[in-house]
Order: structure tokens, then sequence, then C-alpha cells
């Protein structure tokens, strides 16, 4: 008896050493303890370069773990960017930034405004500091344009007689950058307002063979006669499919996307390139060259930009196309 | 050396069968009553419910036996219904209450089909008992057992839909015997697209040394069937337990022994989407103690500890009788915001509370006003601790006592590493005061105490101070023969904060619900009731609940009930 019982008691002490014991549920600190800021919340540099220094990060302590939000405001592109989270320590591992924007306009060389709060904390101080951007953040893709450097030798455009489309430069307008690509003007007997189509200097533009997880991106913005009924980019991606230097719409691929505008703000454009074989309904097009989208052969992109002609003046701009793999470009 | 092997049936009901010469028999039960209530609420804060709620029903459970053979019972047992004020039909209904078969096959296995009662171990299959009862007077237990009888809570068991078999093997040696008792029901048919056809079996095995000594294994198993929705999410849970008893008399007055009851259990979610959904859940427990039994004192004893695992899940023995989630069914809604009225503890007595009828893989949200100790019967996760259960019976004035102490905390805190403590005395005593002066008529006493206490420590956002203290009293009194004056009392006094949990249908902790409660609730009744021969009555009585809040913001009320009913058992 004595010897059942003592090793009934060992048992259950070998046993009850050996369990998780992280709590059950939401911290109760964080559901309902007081909010502070245990150590001031600071940038890790005020001036940045992102270019060479990487990333910037927020340092700081909290009393507990609850929302918060860093609100980033380019002084004189407008460019916003939100970080939020809901750790109690802002360190490089939760409150980092590349110098990138929600959307376009992207961030410049400038002066950036920091806003900190806490949405969830009743009373809670706001933070306000500012950043110096130095240089500005290195895209991960393949540039095609953002309009920077003129308009290209190989390039051609159209417009209508009474639209003006060209490069502006210095506008403050610019999705990112100094410059970006303008249509401006009234057609009255046609949806066609203009196009700028960009070729590569020689060749192709040296894009990878294979179309899987390779996206197109462009930022857009329509200003005039704006909306889902109203105005839409149209895309010609022609491919040089025999590799003669030249494309031919009889003969080979030239595959179309077409982009309606949805508001007066700046958009991102974003297409896999694979799927642009695939009308909406999933269904194959039908095209005169083999029919497979090849990045690799892409030797022109057609920028085409059309509105309905009832609603008098139309006006859009677009910037920055670029190739990105793996995701759709973010600003 | 001779083995002797020997098969023999054990017994799941009383053989009432083997033997039995009549090819049928007719049994079953009746039934009137009559409820007229009546809200008392301030007319400052309600206006527009309802103040009066009257219905009544007579009702009629009819069981026939037949006999086919010695071996063989088919009981088929009908319930007939009639809304009192119904009229031809109209609020007529015609259920079958029952339906099983039973016997021994071969003289060996004994079996039943159908609607079958089945209870094992409180760590694996177990139907505890709901709050709100200590040592219950007769006249709030008289409605009690009408609610009991319609849901077939009858003990600790669940009534379950499948078979069962169970035969024994006899030995000369060494062991007495080895018991096998085996079930299998279907809890769910398939439901839709997502809730594929559930199945619930297990069983135990018993080596049985003698009679003082006995190793069990227990085992019980839900399992979905896949391909019975086009979805292919499976839900498994399994739970083992071994059990151990022994017992030794020290000498003629004196007995102690061990009881012991340890074991794994291992919930899994398969094919879910929903990311919440955890792959496995594995926890153990244990629960072992010392027993005595002092025979010329009349009291026996059991003073364990036990450790149960925050993650361990056993539904068949955590199962909630009440649905503390779901409003009564009177006065659902009260007060001029149509706010619902929270369930009470006296809404069970009426009936009125949403009750299980099958056991549910989650966990059931509890009032932790009433109970935060073993709010999952003594299978509740996350508590580990010593408790105390000692019994008295006598042959006269305090017939029947009773005190259970149980000091438990968390093993694993929840939402902070401060652990809960938990402090639960209930104590109570069937005093018979006629026997002081010899009275043949008895003049019964019930006395019945709860006190609990719930606390931790911490931060001041994650303190918790909760008292509750219920006492449970009432009075017997057979004044002319046969006919008795009954009175019970129900107070309970709730004071303090407490945090509750929000769980998801993982049974994982999402939230916390922060409450304050200083309340009191009373049930107070009394009436008469004549005992005809058998388990028949007649009574009448009246009955008064009420609720009154420290917080003004709350409604208080009160629902007063005249009840007529009349019970009859053939």
């Amino acid at each position: 008896m004595k010897k059942l019982l003592l090793f009934f008691v060992s048992l259950a002490a070998l046993a009850t050493g050996c369990r998780e014991e992280d709590p059950d549920g939401p911290n109760l600190n964080d559901l309902f303890g007081e909010f502070n800021i245990v150590q001031d919340i600071a940038p890790s540099q005020t001036s940045i370069d992102f270019a060479a220094d990487g990333v910037l990060f927020f340092n700081g302590e909290l009393s507990k773990s609850t929302n918060w939000v860093i609100n980033l405001v380019g002084a004189n592109t407008g460019a916003e960017r939100n970080l939020t989270g809901f750790e109690r320590i802002l360190s490089s591992e939760t409150a980092a930034w590349d110098g990138g924007a929600n959307t376009f306009p992207a961030f410049g060389l400038e002066d950036v405004y920091v806003t900190i709060t806490f949405p969830n904390e009743d009373g809670a101080p706001t933070i306000n500091d500012t950043i110096t951007i130095t240089g500005a953040k290195v895209d991960a893709g393949q540039l095609i344009t953002s309009f920077e450097s003129g308009f290209g030798s190989q390039w051609t455009r159209f417009n209508q007689a009474t639209v003006v489309g060209d490069i502006d430069c210095n506008t403050g307008l610019s999705a990112k950058g100094n410059c970006h690509y303008s249509f401006n003007g009234t057609v009255g007997w046609d949806w066609a307002i203009g196009s700028v189509t960009i070729n590569p200097e020689s060749g192709n533009f040296g894009l990878p063979a294979s179309a899987s997880n390779l996206y197109f991106n462009m930022a857009f913005k329509a200003l005039e006669n704006v909306g889902p009924a109203n105005s839409f980019i149209l895309f010609w991606f022609d491919e040089d499919d025999n590799g003669d230097g030249n494309f031919d719409e009889a003969t080979e691929d030239r595959f179309t996307y077409e982009y309606w505008s949805q508001d007066s703000s700046w958009t991102v454009i974003s297409k896999e390139y694979s799927t642009l074989q695939f009308d909406e309904e999933g269904l194959t097009v039908e095209t005169n060259g083999n029919g497979l989208p090849e990045p690799g052969k892409l030797v022109s992109i057609n920028v085409f930009f059309l509105a309905n002609p009832m609603n008098g003046n139309s006006r859009a701009l677009v910037d920055h196309l670029i190739f990105t793999s793996g995701n759709p470009y973010t600003p | 050396m001779h083995r002797k092997i020997i098969l023999l049936t054990i017994a799941l009901l009383p053989l009432f069968v083997l033997g039995q010469r009549k090819k049928f028999q007719v049994n079953g039960a009746a039934r009137a009553y009559f409820f007229a209530n009546t809200l008392d609420i301030a007319d400052d804060i309600d206006t527009v419910t309802t103040r009066a709620a009257n219905y009544g029903q007579t009702l009629l459970d009819l069981g026939i036996s037949v006999f086919p053979n010695k071996n063989t019972e088919v009981l088929g047992m009908f319930r007939i219904r009639n809304d009192l004020g119904g009229f031809w039909g109209g609020g007529v209904s015609f259920n079958v209450r029952q339906l099983t078969l039973k016997g021994v096959a071969g003289n060996v296995v004994r079996y039943e089909l159908g609607d079958i009662d089945l209870s094992m171990t409180p760590y694996t299959l177990w139907n505890f008992r709901e709050e709100g009862v200590v040592n219950e007077a007769d006249v709030f237990a008289l409605r009690r057992d009408i609610v009991y009888y319609d849901m077939f809570y009858i003990d600790d068991n669940w009534r379950m839909q499948g078979g069962r078999a169970a035969f024994g093997l006899e030995f000369a040696n060494v062991i007495e015997g080895i018991e096998f008792d085996g079930f299998l029901t279907r809890q769910r048919p398939a439901s839709g697209t997502t809730e594929p056809e559930r199945l619930y079996g297990g069983g135990t095995v018993t080596l049985r040394q003698s009679d003082d000594l006995s190793l069990a294994f227990h085992s019980v198993n839900i399992f979905d069937l896949a391909a019975t929705i086009p979805d292919s999410i499976l839900y498994k849970n399994n739970v083992h337990t071994l059990e151990l008893n022994y017992t030794r008399d020290l000498n003629e007055n004196v007995a102690v022994g061990l009881s012991a009851e340890a074991g794994v259990s291992s919930a899994r979610y398969i094919n879910y989407t929903d990311p919440r959904a955890p792959e496995a859940q594995n926890e153990w427990f244990y629960d072992a103690g010392i027993t005595t039994g002092l025979k010329k004192l009349g009291i026996t004893a059991k003073l364990a500890y036990k450790d149960v695992g925050a993650d361990f899940l056993s539904p068949g023995a955590q199962t909630k009788r009440i649905d503390y989630s779901r409003f009564p069914g009177l006065y659902q809604q009260f007060t001029n915001a149509g706010i619902g009225r929270p369930v009470s503890y006296a809404d069970f007595i009426s009936g009125n509370t949403e009750n299980s009828f099958r056991i549910s893989e989650q966990l059931l949200p509890y009032f932790s006003a009433y109970a935060n100790t073993n709010p999952y019967g003594l299978a509740t996760p996350n508590r580990r601790g010593i408790y105390l259960d000692a019994e008295r019976t006598d042959s006269t004035k305090f017939r029947s006592s009773f005190l259970r102490v149980a000091a438990l905390t968390q093993s694993r805190g929840t939402g902070t590493d401060e652990l809960k403590n938990f402090l639960l005395v209930e104590a109570g005593t069937d005093l018979y005061l006629n026997d002081f002066w010899g009275g043949e008529k008895d003049l019964k006493l019930d006395l019945g105490l709860r006190f609990e206490n719930t606390s931790r420590g911490g931060e001041v956002f994650e303190t918790i101070d909760l008292t509750s203290t219920f006492i449970d009293a009432g009075l017997s009194w057979e004044f002319v023969p046969r006919l008795d004056a009954l009175a019970g009392a129900k107070v309970w006094s709730v004071s303090g904060n407490s945090f509750v949990n929000a769980r998801n249908r993982f049974n994982l902790i999402e939230n916390f619900e922060t409450v304050n409660y200083d309340f009191t609730e009373n049930a107070l009744a009394a009436g008469l009731r004549y005992r005809f021969k058998g388990d028949n009555t007649l009574s009448a009585q009246y009955q008064r609940s009420s609720i009154a809040h420290a917080d003004e913001a709350l409604a208080d009320y009160a629902i007063s009930q005249m009840t007529i009913l009349f019970s009859l058992n053939f």
C-alpha cells in the first residue's frame, strides 16, 4: 500500500513538471493594463539615404501590446506610408521602413513628417518627429521608364488633333521622380485620346524568358473623365516571335490588357505577364503568333488612353513602367 | 496446475428479463401539470412584457415490453402529449420516446440496441449535475425530477442511440475475472455540407483480482465519418484512462484504500480551413487519493489530489447540462430595451433552460457566479489541487450527511502567469427531527451550504476576488398520513469580479470579458404533496424566484409560479 502510494505520488510529481506554462488566451495586460510609454519612440536616424543605408526603423517600448500607427508623409510629394503594429517593443523587427509609400506618389528627396498614434488608448499622447530623405529607395525590378530621361529615340506617340500628349516635368504631380507622361484634351468624336509607344533602344527589353511570376506595373492617374465607365488605359504588348528584330502584327503576338479608371488618385496597375493570354472569362485569347506570352521577346509596349467622348475634356497621367518578379510593384 | 475459465454475463440492467414468463408487459408514466407564471418587475423599466404566462399539459408515456423469448426484451415507449387548451388535435403530439432491444446472446453476451444509457467514469463519460443543488428540498426536487425524466438524466448517464455489448471471463487463479463492456453510438447524422456524421464509441476492460482490487482500462472516442459530406473536415477525440481501486480492511471497523484514475486525451481537427484550428490538442490528467471507511460511524471519505491539464478535452465528461449562452424559454426577453433574460438556476427547476441531450465537442459556457471550481465536473480542465469527499449515514436523526472540500488552482494561467485559486466547500445533512422524540411521521429538515471563493493576485487589472454563498434548505413534514407539507429555500449571494473566457469553436480562449457581480438570487417555495401508493403523487406548490442586484443599472425581477402537478407511474 505504501509503495503504491509512493509510486503514484512520484509519478504525479514527475508529470506535473512537464507541461507547457504559457498562459492561455490574450495577455490581460494588453487588454486591461494601463498604457504608458516606457521608452521614448524615436527613429534610428533622422536623415537617411535608403539606397545606402537600407531601412530606417523606430525604437521604443510601451507598457503593453496595443495598436500603434506610424504615419509618414512626404513634405513635398505628399507621399504617405503607414506602419502599423501591435507589439510592445518597437524595433527593427517590428517598425522598419524601407522608404516605400502605401501607393503612388512615391517619396522623393524631401523631409518626412512622422506622427505616431495609439488608436485604442484613450488619452495616449501623439508623437511628432521629422526625418529627411537624402537618397530614395531603390526599386527591385526592371525599370522600363519613369519618363525622367525625356522622350526615347525609338518611341512613337499618337495624339488626336485636340490633345496634348507629352512628358511633363517638375509639376509636382509625378508618381515617382520629377516627370511623368500626360494626356490632356477634348475629343468629342472618338474614344481614342492618345498613346505613347515605348520601344527599347535596340533589340528587346531584356526581360526574362519565363512569364510566370513576372508582373508588369505602371502608375496611372485619371484626372478628368474619370470612372469605370468613362476612361481606360489599353496596353499593347508586342512580341517579336520570329526574332527578326521587327514586330509583324499579322504573324506575331500582340497581347492586350485594359484597365478602367476607378478614381482620381494614383493607382498601381499590375498584371502578371503570363495571364495576358487569357481574357476575363479565363478563355485563351486569339493572337497571330505562337500565342505564348514570352517577355524575353517583348519589343514594344503601347500605352493608349481612351475616354468617353460624351464627357468633355479627358486628362490622365502615367508614370513608372516597371517589371517585377514574384510580386506586384509596391511604390 | 488446473485453470478454469468460465464465461459469464455481466448485468447491464436488472436481470428481470431472465425467467420472464409474460409475453408482454405494459408500463409507463402519466403526468398532468399546470403552471401559472407571473413576472414581477418595476413598471418604470418594463412596460412591454406581458406579466402573466400560463401553460400546462397532460402527457402519457406508454411503454410496452415484448418478450419474444426468455432472453430478449423489446421495449417501445410512446409519448402522447396534449397541451391544456388544445382542442381536437391542436397542441397534441405523438412521439416515440424510447425504443430498445436488449437481451443475452448465447447465454454469454448481454446486449442492448437502440436507446441506451451510458456512463463510465468522471473523466471519460459522465453526466455531472447542474448548478443550484446542494441538498435540495423535496418541494424543488419534485419539479426537477420532471426535467431529469424528460431529458433522461438518470444518475450520471447520458442517453444515446446505438449498441452496447458486455461479457466476462472468470478465472480460478490469480485474478477472479475480466469484464468487457463496449458500446458504439451515433451522435448525429451528416448535416448539410459542413457537419459529417459522428459516432461515439468506447468501452471498459476490467481486471478484477478480488473484491478489493481491480484495474480497469477505459476508452471513449469521437470520430467523424469521412465522405459523409462533400468537405473532408473531421473531428476526432480520444480519451484513454486507467483506473485502480484497492481497499483493505484493517480491522472489523476500519477499511482503507487507494483510488486512482489517470489518462490522456487527444483532440484533432483534420482538414479544417479555419486557421485557428489547432492540429492537435494532447493532454493528460491524474486523480489519486486514499479512501477510508469507518463502519461503526457510518463514514466514508476520500482525500485525493488531482491534476487535469488545461488542454484536457473529454466531451463525454465535460458536457454541461445547461447551455448558459441560451436564454430561458419563459420571459425570454424583458425590460423596455428588450434585453435577453439571463439563465437562472431556478429556470432549470421549471424546465425553461436549454438542456444538452447529447455530448458537445465544445466546452459550453458557464456562469462564473455559480461555479468556478468545477464548472465542467471533476474533469474540468486546468485544475489541480486537493479535495475531500466525506459522507456519513445513520439510521436516525442526521440520517445522511456529507462534506465536500476542494482547494484547487489552475495548472496554467489564463491571460497572465498569475494562477486562479479556488476554494469550494459544500456541506449538507438530512435531519429527521421526529427522531428526537420518536415520532413515526417524518419531519425532515434538508440543510445544504455551498461556499466558493475564486481569487487571483497580481497587478490591479488582473486580480480576482469572487465569493459565492449558496444556501439550499427545506422542510418536509408528513402532518397527516401520506400528506406532506413542503417548504424550501435557495438563497444565492454573489459578490466580486471575474474574467469570463470567450472560447472559439476549437475551445481556445480568444478573449476575456470582465464582469462584476453583486446580487442575491432567491427561490422560495411551499406546497402540499399527497403520496399515493408507489411513486404517484399529487402536489400543489407556489414558488417565487427573484434576483436583486446592487447595481441599479441591472434589472431586478421576480417570477412567481403556481404549479399543480399530478404524477403517476405504473
